[in-house]
């Protein structure tokens, strides 16, 4: 992992960048829109992923047991946006990315800062090494992070899509780390449920800590085999599955189940649905029974404008809000 | 401790006279709040600080419809309470720069932290730091300043109050509510207390329009609490009445008592009749014939009578005998004879005024006294303000509640027109006179006839302040007074306001929030502008220490009007508490009223050391009536032939 600047430093600001990227002679890139704005996602096609049943033998629908109750005591989310600042010679992209990662506290019922070091932001610049000279790429540390797209072995030629999708991946990378440290510095010493934005299975400590509550909010891969797929998109408001694990070669082992927050309507099947991931320690019925409760409180107020609102916790809005505001 | 941050967007810019600041939901801020802004640095690496007053606030959620917070609820406003976090709700305000320090160069406000002004801000922004400097102090404390624990006395500043820089206050608000009268009782004591030496005496003349507004100023208030004490310690002004209070009142039309409210026994040891002869009224004329009725010829007749005729032995061939016109009842005399002598010669005019414009011009004048009765006197005695004996820090009240509109203009217009000449002559016996007037709108209307009275107030705000002659004045409308009469009050207070006053021209100036806080504004407070404060600031002022009219009537209720002795025996033992009911009848018996009267009159003008021997010497001018004994005749004797006068 690269340096952390501080957000009130802006050491290593798009604007820091784009100067020292004109010391150098790059070519600098028009303004466009944002990389996640224009490759949203585009790596990993919509599949069907038969998950192992942890909750009975196969996978049923229960309704979750009690009304919803206020217990989830912390959000965490985390943001990343990327711009091609720059080409090198030969139309080398040269990539600004931005991450930020922060755990908010809910206190009287408000979102205020848990501790100093919860807020985390990071600026760098994305480039291959190989393609670029020695001197530059000095030159460009000496005023920002700059991190290398490439394995150290790899050679050319480069696809230049290619090279900004590299990027693209670095970044998110990035984002995942901090994300990382600030559930795991949670799981730590925090108190009480923490709410993160998206799985845990990744984020490394926290995956096998109780207070890590993953949501899940986008299903490009449904854990679901063809006979069940009905039962997930069929759930009604207040319902979830049974649980079942989610594993992966380079990921922890986690419980997790599939919840409705709100009634399809006129959406498709997968509106209002999140998948859930905690702990497999300590995962049974009445557990997700109750973690679901949690989830389920945190549908009020809605998180609109947010476009994601149907699955999106408020908090979890308010966190990214924040992190943009802390991040520009 | 920094209580906001100023933000400031491409679409909301901050100016050098406008800025934004975002607080925490609970910070101690509204409209009307003073804060310092710090932030930013000078040229030469100074700090740099700006004041503001808050005059406008905002509050929004990060809603983009209401009907997400109704869909967010499921329609029910009770669910919105179960919600586990609050939505992110935002307070900003605009506030409207005071004053920057340093002055220059004056660049649009910078992104800062925000604090409450404290004691010493204040101070600096209202730019009151110039006149609370040890030995040039001139500063008048108005109210006091509150914001959260903050209470800060706000000053104004006596050269810009009572002249000579600039002069006059003016204080609207809407009836009952607005606490006009508080409000300048409040003023006046604060002047009193602080007036400065080195700029000389002060006293006020306040004219009691309405009930019993201003009948008891020399009596406390039993309705002041701890918060109105507090008020009057930060200010340093003591919690009493006023000490030195005359009052003025004339007769009513019977003459037996005071036409005032105040006419109970217990406080009559302070109320002196003003009445008025024929010298005293002649000089103010005008005041009573409106422009129809002088024309030039009216005019120059006015003139005449009143630069020959009035005062001093006059003759003429047409007359029969010479006369001294000293009074309404010689006047009338005067004119009778003239026109009887002009109606034997047959003559159309003398001395080149024409018969017809004597007897309008007689008609006009003589019937002054019954249009005035009360204040106006046939007889020629006067009882004044004591002109030339005016009494540092006292206050005199003339009382024109009662009064008929004729004789309440002429009231008015000769005490002004006397302040002003005897301060100018500086005769008057103090240097500086507050005159305190309420209604002003019905004295110096915008629009309606141009009247004597209304080209004196305006003579008063543009010339006054060289003289020491002050205008207090109030009204419920401030857009239905005189552009000029109130363009040249220096200060001008506003209490609680009426929306659609509020909506005229006049309050444009004012922020929206602004406007909907003086439409709102509780008793006791007040918006204040001064020439040295850049905004309008708000105060609080405690409960006048003095007894209000309405809890005064009832401690001192009104007399009802006693017979002519019962009132002579009240009106003469102000001067001689020995006097009773059986010295003035056996005093006064058999004399008709109007004589009795006009002794009363006379000996409270004259004020004698021996009351009843000055009473008892107004009768022997007069001739008393006799009883005329029998004539002794001489008896007819008997038998003589007279003893039948037809004889036999």
């Amino acid at each position: 992992m690269g340096p952390t600047y501080p957000s009130t430093e802006g050491a290593a600001s798009a604007r820091d960048a784009r100067r020292a990227l004109q010391r150098v002679g790059a070519f600098p890139a028009a303004p466009e829109p944002a990389l996640e704005l224009l490759r949203p996602d585009a790596s990993e096609p919509p599949r069907l992923q038969r998950a192992e049943p942890l909750e009975g033998d196969a996978m049923a629908v229960r309704a979750v047991d009690g009304a919803p109750v206020v217990g989830i005591a912390a959000f965490l989310d985390g943001i990343q946006q990327s711009r091609v600042l720059a080409y090198w010679r030969g139309g080398i992209p040269v990539v600004h990315g931005t991450v930020a990662a922060a755990v908010r506290l809910r206190r009287d019922r408000t979102l205020v800062r848990w501790r100093a070091d919860a807020d985390r932001v990071d600026r760098a610049l994305y480039a291959p090494r190989a393609a670029l000279d020695d001197s530059v790429w000095t030159s460009l540390s000496t005023t920002c992070a700059v991190r290398d797209t490439l394995s150290p072995d790899e050679r050319g030629p480069w696809h230049p899509q290619d090279l900004v999708a590299r990027a693209l991946h670095a970044v998110q990378r990035q984002r995942e780390a901090l994300e990382t440290a600030c559930a795991e510095r949670w799981c730590a010493a925090g108190d009480g449920p923490l709410f993160v934005d998206g799985g845990i299975a990744a984020a490394g400590g926290a995956a096998h800590s109780p207070l890590a509550v993953g949501v899940v909010k986008s299903h490009r891969t449904l854990y679901v085999d063809g006979a069940a797929l009905p039962l997930v998109l069929g759930l009604r408001a207040g319902e979830r599955t049974t649980m079942f694990t989610v594993a992966s070669p380079r990921r922890a082992a986690v419980a997790s189940w599939y919840l409705r927050l709100r009634d399809p309507a006129a959406h498709d099947a997968l509106w209002g649905l999140v998948r859930v991931e905690i702990a497999r320690d300590d995962a049974d019925g009445a557990r997700a029974d109750l973690v679901s409760r949690w989830i389920l409180a945190e549908r009020a107020p809605l998180a609109l404008p947010d476009p994601r609102w149907g699955a999106m916790a408020y908090g979890i809005r308010l966190t990214e809000e924040y992190l943009r505001a802390v991040s520009r | 401790m920094s209580i906001g941050r100023v933000v400031a967007t491409e679409r909301k810019p901050n100016t050098p006279h406008e800025f934004h600041f975002w607080t925490a939901l609970d910070a101690p801020v509204g409209i009307g709040t003073i804060v310092r802004v710090e932030g930013g640095a000078t040229a030469d690496g100074g700090a740099l600080s700006v004041y503001g007053v808050v005059v406008e606030g905002f509050s929004y959620t990060d809603l983009q419809s209401p009907l997400h917070d109704v869909l967010g609820a499921d329609g029910d406003p009770s669910n919105a309470v179960h919600a586990p976090t609050d939505r992110t709700e935002i307070r900003l305000y605009t506030a409207h720069a005071l004053r920057h320090v340093p002055d220059e160069p004056l660049q649009p406000v910078p992104m800062g932290r925000v604090h409450l002004a404290t004691d010493e801000d204040i101070a600096v922004a209202l730019r009151m730091d110039g006149y609370l400097r040890d030995g040039q102090r001139t500063a008048i404390p108005i109210g006091v300043y509150r914001s959260g624990a903050t209470q800060s006395p706000v000053y104004l500043d006596a050269d810009f109050l009572l002249g000579p820089e600039a002069a006059h206050l003016n204080i609207s608000g809407v009836s009952g509510l607005a606490t006009k009268t508080s409000a300048v009782e409040w003023l006046l004591s604060s002047i009193f207390a602080h007036f400065p030496e080195q700029k000389g005496s002060v006293a006020a003349v306040c004219f009691n329009v309405k009930g019993p507004d201003l009948c008891f100023l020399d009596q406390p208030s039993d309705r002041l609490d701890d918060t109105d004490r507090a008020l009057y310690a930060a200010a340093g002004v003591p919690a009493e009445p006023f000490r030195d209070v005359e009052y003025f009142a004339p007769w009513t039309a019977r003459g037996h008592t005071l036409a005032t409210l105040r006419s109970h026994p217990a406080l009559a040891h302070n109320v002196r009749p003003l009445s008025w002869g024929l010298r005293e009224v002649l000089q103010y004329a005008e005041v009573l014939l409106n422009k129809d009725d002088v024309d030039a010829k009216a005019d120059a007749l006015i003139d005449f009578i009143r630069e020959r005729v009035v005062n001093q032995e006059f003759s003429d061939p047409i007359l029969t005998r010479g006369h001294t016109v000293r009074s309404f009842a010689d006047l009338a005399a005067w004119f009778s004879e003239l026109l009887r002598g002009m109606e034997g010669r047959d003559m159309e005019s003398w001395r080149t005024h024409h018969v017809a414009t004597i007897r309008k011009v007689r008609n006009r004048l003589t019937n002054i006294s019954t249009r005035c009765r009360g204040l106006v006197t046939d007889d020629g005695t006067s009882s004044d303000l004591p002109f030339g004996a005016f009494r540092d820090r006292a206050v005199y009240v003339v009382d024109v509640a009662a009064s008929e509109e004729d004789a309440q203009d002429l009231i008015f217009a000769r005490v002004v027109s006397q302040l002003r000449e005897q301060l100018e002559r500086r005769t008057l016996g103090v240097d500086h006179v507050i005159v305190f007037v309420d209604e002003l709108n019905k004295y110096a209307p915008s629009d309606g006839p141009d009247t004597y009275v209304r080209q004196m107030l305006l003579d008063i705000a543009e010339r006054g302040r060289y003289l020491g002659l002050v205008l207090f004045a109030a009204q419920q409308f401030r857009s239905q007074v005189h552009r000029r009469v109130v363009g040249n009050c220096g200060t001008a207070l506003f209490g609680r306001m009426d929306m659609d006053e509020l909506a005229t021209p006049g309050y444009a100036t004012l922020a929206p929030a602004t406007r909907v806080k003086l439409s709102t504004l509780d008793k006791g407070q007040l918006m204040v502008r001064h020439p040295h404060f850049a905004q309008p600031v708000f105060v609080r002022f405690p409960r006048p220490a003095v007894l209000g009219g309405r809890d005064g009537v009832e401690r001192f209720p009104a007399e009802p009007e006693p017979t002519l002795e019962a009132a002579v025996v009240r009106s003469l033992r102000t001067l001689d508490p020995t006097i009773t009911l059986e010295w003035v009848k056996q005093a006064a018996v058999a004399a008709p009223e109007e004589d009795v009267l006009r002794a009363r009159n006379r000996t409270l003008q004259v004020r004698p050391d021996d009351v009843k021997a000055y009473f008892r010497a107004q009768f022997r001018a007069r001739v008393a009536p006799e009883a005329v004994p029998d004539r002794p005749t001489a008896m007819p004797l008997a038998g003589s032939e007279f003893s039948d006068p037809y004889g036999g």
